[in-house]
Formats: structure tokens, sequence, C-alpha cells
């Protein structure tokens, strides 16, 4: 019936089986080959305050004005769940496009598992002379192939101050070395203020705080050729610092993450803090009172023979290998760097992600912002102290990657050997042996 | 009707009876399979990734045989765990029962506001766990917490607490607050039944000269046991493999004070990425519990 009306009609049946294998073919064609299809790129990053959500809705709204067919979603990871957030993702093969703000040592594991796609064509698109010398090398784990490059660089171990609780207390130089800072916290600490708010938790900032310890000590957790070394004299004289600073710790330090440490300087309950410039804007915007009395400088070192030494967890973009809509996705993950976007989502908490490109820290619009041009001289400290960072997947110059600093940190391994000596009181000797023990058979799994 | 009656049953089953036992397949089917889906597949798969070592993000690795139940039995971790498990499960089940049954008392009396009352003791199970944690993280606080300025103004402490930083107050903090949550469970089950007890067992009591408490011991509690046999089980298992509450509370620590097996197979699996052995860990935590459950079905059965 159906065939005798539209023959009736006038449409021979030669054209609607031509229709129909139109219509077939079209059915059959790649998806992207269909201009107008829309798209959707998934962007994850454990870095969501309110400024920084509102530098990133910028950039997506920039990137989606000029690709009207993709649509980019924003979703919030933590910095203590990104890494089983991830494993899930890349275990059921759902994983975001593009990833940001991830300490670098999670990328070059994940980079080694095979999980990556290469980012050399990301930072071709951005231009590799834009960024400052050095800055790519970390994420260089095999030659000539890159796991992802920095968005930002971070100190994330400066030492901060309050100059007014200083000069009262008759201290008139930032303390150099542990002994100094020892000294200056038992003068500051009374009246309701802490000497310091240095984390004990059995998390993330712990392990990080100490492995920079260590190196203040003058030690190291592996040595070059990434053999565990961390059974060392300077860790037991790390440890025995960390034990003495406990008493100028509040109580409830015992349990400190990032968010607890920097509220308890900001607060102004405690003298000196540790964390990167994020304290700046919080400050600012939620203890304005000592706004003009705070300053920040390397964390001081066991002597004064000994450099200082910055954690700079190279904060990260990268790209998962199972990504779709692999060409947008770089296109995205580039348009990160626009000089508009980028410079808001440095704005967001300026001093907390440092530029990595030349040209942007050059950039009038990127200096002309109140807290940058307010602490400048901080700023400036931060940069080259981050500049001049590591990690623990890159702690020297002379060392090679270590793609598994990312376990041995999510582990909690080294977290567990400060609370063992610190809290516990157990025998030093023992727990370095156990914590040694227990690091290399991470980096033997 | 002719070939109904003259049809000599098959196997011993008439026509009909053998409709109605191929209707019962088809009916139990879709429950089979989601049986099977959804409790079977995953025993099984966790059975066999333990007998690998697995690297989590790309699953993939290779065969070990025994080796991660070797780890499991000879290294101090699964059983370190399991003392931490059974602590907190005792501690916060005993709590539980407690607060449940003399609140589930207290809301059954004919007192003022008793609709409200009924009401708003609920509010801890319905709240989520994230926020829950959130207020109590809040309350525990060293340096503005309710509790410790509380305390201190009261002159019972002269300096802050550490709540959940050292042992054994982390333990202690993570079993009240554990409490706290799911008390409400028990009540609603206790205060359902207490509704149902026969008014004439009580008018008995009394004429026989007994007192509240001897009306308690001699007519409520063996009217709840049935009941409470249901909650002690439910609550144990749901404490038992406790999860959030304790990850969002302490994270385990201090060093591994509260960490416990859910938390031990959630480090193994997403800290370190060896899902295999993350596995054998569950399937240890597994036959804990069967033990615990075979142990108390036959306890039960005995009774009765």
């Amino acid at each position: 019936m159906t065939t005798n009306k539209m023959t009736n009609a006038g449409l021979p049946r030669r054209t609607v089986l031509t229709g129909m294998a139109a219509a077939g073919a079209a059915a059959l064609m790649p998806r992207r080959i269909l201009a107008q299809e829309k798209i959707t790129l998934r962007w994850w990053s454990p870095q969501s305050s309110p400024e920084q959500m509102a530098a990133y809705r910028t950039q997506i709204a920039n990137f989606e004005a000029a690709q009207p067919n993709i649509k980019v979603v924003f979703e919030k990871t933590s910095d203590e769940g990104y890494a089983p957030q991830l494993a899930a993702a890349f275990a059921s093969g759902d994983v975001p496009n593009v990833v940001t703000h991830l300490p670098s040592f999670a990328v070059s594991n994940y980079w080694r598992n095979g999980l990556l796609e290469p980012f050399n064509d990301v930072i071709e698109m951005i231009g590799p002379e834009k960024f400052y010398d050095g800055v790519n090398r970390i994420y260089e784990i095999d030659k000539g192939q890159y796991a992802g490059t920095s968005i930002g660089n971070s100190s994330a171990n400066v030492i901060w101050l309050r100059k007014d609780l200083m000069e009262k207390a008759g201290i008139e130089a930032n303390p150099r070395t542990w002994d100094e800072l020892l000294s200056a916290c038992s003068k500051m600490q009374g009246g309701g203020i802490y000497g310091a708010p240095l984390p004990y938790g059995r998390n993330s900032m712990t392990s990080l705080i100490f492995i920079g310890v260590i190196h203040q000590a003058g030690g190291m957790v592996f040595s070059p050729d990434l053999e565990v070394a961390i059974d060392s004299q300077e860790t037991r004289d790390a440890l025995e610092f960390y034990k003495a600073m406990r008493e100028y710790c509040p109580p409830g330090a015992t349990n400190y993450s990032w968010g607890d440490s920097l509220t308890a300087f900001v607060s102004g309950a405690c003298a000196t803090g540790v964390y990167t410039g994020r304290v700046l804007v919080n400050v600012n915007n939620q203890n304005p009172a000592i706004a003009d009395h705070i300053t920040c400088d390397t964390y001081p070192t066991k002597s004064r023979d000994i450099a200082p030494w910055t954690f700079n967890d190279f904060p990260s973009v990268f790209i998962p290998k199972q990504a779709s809509n692999m060409e947008a996705t770089k296109q995205f993950a580039a348009f990160l760097y626009d000089p508009e976007g980028y410079i808001q989502q440095l704005h967001a908490a300026p001093g907390h992600v440092l530029p990595v490109l030349k040209t942007i820290a050059q950039d009038p619009d990127y200096l002309n912002d109140p807290i940058i041009e307010k602490y400048r001289a901080e700023v400036d400290l931060m940069s080259e102290a981050a500049a001049n960072g590591f990690n623990l997947g890159w702690e020297s110059p002379e060392h090679q990657p270590n793609t598994r600093a990312g376990e041995v940190v999510n582990s909690g391994v080294i977290a567990e050997m400060v609370q063992r000596v610190v809290l516990n009181d157990e025998n030093v000797d023992v727990v370095l042996g156990e914590t040694a023990s227990r690091i290399e058979d991470i980096m033997g799994a | 009707m002719t070939t109904l009656t003259t049809d000599p049953p098959r196997n011993g089953l008439s026509p009909l009876e053998r409709a109605y036992a191929r209707l019962g397949v088809v009916l139990i089917t879709p429950t089979i399979l989601v049986f099977l889906l959804v409790i079977v597949y995953p025993l099984l798969a966790a059975l066999y990734l333990s007998v690998f070592q697995i690297y989590t993000p790309t699953l993939q690795g290779g065969f070990v045989g025994a080796d991660n139940y070797i780890e499991l039995l000879t290294g101090k971790a699964f059983w370190s765990s399991l003392r931490v498990t059974i602590v907190w499960t005792v501690g916060t089940l005993t709590l539980q029962i407690v607060a449940g049954v003399g609140i589930a008392l207290l809301l059954h009396q004919n007192i003022w506001f008793r609709s409200l009352a009924r009401s708003l003791v609920l509010f801890p199970y319905f709240l989520s766990t994230v926020v829950a944690v959130l207020v109590w993280k809040w309350l525990f606080n060293d340096l503005y917490g309710a509790l410790n300025q509380g305390l201190m103004q009261l002159g019972i402490i002269d300096m802050p607490l550490d709540w959940l930083g050292s042992m054994p107050n982390a333990m202690i903090g993570v079993i009240l607050v554990g409490a706290w949550k799911y008390f409400p469970f028990v009540v609603i089950a206790v205060l359902a039944r207490l509704q149902t007890i026969p008014e004439n067992l009580y008018e008995a009591a009394r004429i026989d000269g007994a007192g509240p408490i001897a009306r308690f011991w001699d007519v409520t509690l063996p009217q709840l046991r049935s009941i409470l046999t249901v909650i002690i089980l439910l609550r144990a298992i749901w404490d038992f493999k406790e999860f959030d509450l304790l990850y969002l509370l302490t994270g385990g620590g201090p060093v591994t004070s509260t960490q416990t097996l859910s938390l031990l197979v959630y480090q193994e699996a997403f800290g370190l990425n060896q899902m295999g052995q993350a596995a054998a860990y569950s399937v240890g935590m597994m036959l804990v519990m069967l033990v615990f459950m075979v142990l108390y079905i036959r306890q039960t059965k005995e009774k009765a």
C-alpha cells in the first residue's frame, strides 16, 4: 500500500532506493564529520575556589564562543581524592578530556603506565618559546615526549610570618635556621596564639611538607638513581626538629591538612604558617586586620650552609589517552593559556599559582592586580623559589624522574613515619628501617 | 478435559503442575539474573582479582597465585585493621543499642511534644554523612570548636583537647559520632515494636507487684528480643563495613589507629593501586563477616 501511494505520488522506485542508500551512508559516516554536531569536553581540577571557578567560567565561555560546536563541563576533584577518582576513570575508560593542577609526580606515574596522550602538540600550539626554561623538563619523562606541562608554578612550603608579632617579641630578622625558628615560635607563642600550624595528620600535606624538611636537613628520600635513601642521619635530624616543633603547634595539628593549616595562620591563631601564596588573598578577604603585617620567606633549614628547598608540585595539565574528541581536547588544553582567561585564573589566587609563561609574567594585565602590587616582594620571592623548586618526582637536577612518587605519597608511608615518631614516640631506628622497607616495596611493586 | 484426565503424568507431575512449574521458572528468572549480576558476579570477580597483581588504573597485571593471601595472613596490616574494625563495631553498636532503646522507651511515654520529638530524633540518620562529619569536625576543632570552648569555659580542661588526632580520643570520637549518626535506626525499629506489646502483659506484671525496672527486664526486653536480634545483625554488618564516616573524620589515623578493613581495602586499591591485594583483603573481610554470621545464626537457633 505504501509503495503504491509513493509511486502514485510521482516518486519512482529508483529515487526512493537512492534516497534510502544516501540516508544509510550518512548514518555510517564518522560522527566527527558532521560539522554541526555538539561535542562535550570534560575538565577536571582539584583547584576550585569561588574565584578560580569564576576564572574557569570565563575560559570556558571564551572557548565555547570560538568553537560553537563544543561544550566544556568543569568537574571538581580534590587533592586527597583525585587518585581514586582517576584510577576508577582510567579503569572504566570514562575519562575526563583535560585534567589540570595535579602534581607532576602523579602525571609521570600515569604516563609510565601508558595512560596519557603525548602533550607535544599542545606545547607546540602554546609556543614552546613562551615557557620559562626548565618548566617542561619535569614532564619529559621519555626523551622528546612530554606527559603534560605545567599550568603554573607553586611554592608550597614557604614560611609565612606575622611581622607585628615578631616585632612584639623582639625578633629582628626572619628565621633562617631551625634553631632560630624554634626560638621565634617560643617567643611568639602565648595569649591564644600558637607558633606554627605544621601538619601531623595522616595525609598528603604531612608527607609533602616533611619531604621538604628532610631536604632542609640536607637529606633526600631517594638517591639520584632512585635508591631509597630515607634511612639517614638527615631524616633523623628532620624528625627531631619536627618533634621539637610539636609543642608550638595547635593540639589539633595531629589531624591537620592543607585547609586546616591555612586557616590556622589566616585566622591569626598561629604566628607562622606554611603554605603557598593563597595566604595573600585569604588574609585580605578573611582577616584584613593582619593584612599589613604578613610576609613570607623560604622555609628555614637545619643550618645556614644548607640551601633552602622549595616544594613545587608543578601543577599540571594533561590529557588521558582514552579521551574522546582528541583534536578538540588539545585545542582546549592550549586555550587554557590564552592570556585573558589564564591571567584571570592566576588572579583568582594571586601568588598561589604562578605563571609559567614568560609572556604572561611580564604582561601588565597580570602585574596590575592589587594583591600582586601590594605584595610584590613576596610574589617575587615565591616565583624565584618555585622556579628553583623540586618535588618527590624530581628531588634535584641530578635525580632521575621518579614515576612511583605519587604512590609513595598516596600510600601515606611518610606521614605515618612522622606520626609514629612524633606522636607515638616510637623508636626512630625501627620506624626508619620499616619506612625504607615499605618504600622499597612500593618501588618494586 | 479427556486429555487431561487420561494423559499419564510424566515424572509424577500433571500437565497443569508442569505448566505452573514453568511459570514459576519464568517468574523467578529475573530475580536470579539480578542476583547473579549484582552479587555472584562481583563476588567471583573479587575472587578472580585476588589471585593477580593488578595495577588499578589499567586493570593489567600478572597471576600471582596465593601470594596476596599469604601477605594477608603473614602481614600486620590485615590483622591490625581487623582489630580496629572489631573495636569500632562493638563500641559504636553498643552505644547505638543502649541509646536507641533508651530513647525509644522515652518516646513511647506520653510526653509533651512527643510527635515533634519522634520526628527530630530521626534527623541524624537522614543527614548526609558528609554534612554530619563537617559539623562534628567543626565541633571537635581545637581552635574554634564548641566542644573545647565549652569544656574550657566550664573549667573542665585548661587547654583544648585533640579529639581526632591522638589515641584513644580518635577512636572514642569516631565511635561517638557513629553512635549519634545511626542510633535513630534502632529507635525507629524498637519504637514500632514497643507499640505492639499487649498492655495486659504490663497490667499482669503490675498486679504481681513488678516495678518499672522489673517490668522492663521481664516484659519489655523479652518482647524486644526478636527485633533487637535483627537490629544487631543488620547494624553489625553495616558498621563492620562502614567507610565514609571514618574516612572523612580521621582518614584512618593517627597512624593506623582508626584504619578499619574498609579503609585498608580503599588504601590498597586506590592509594597504592594494588587492586589484587585489595581484592584479597575484601575476600578476607567477607570471610570474617561470614564466620560471625554463621556463629550468630547458630546461637539464635539454639536459643529458639
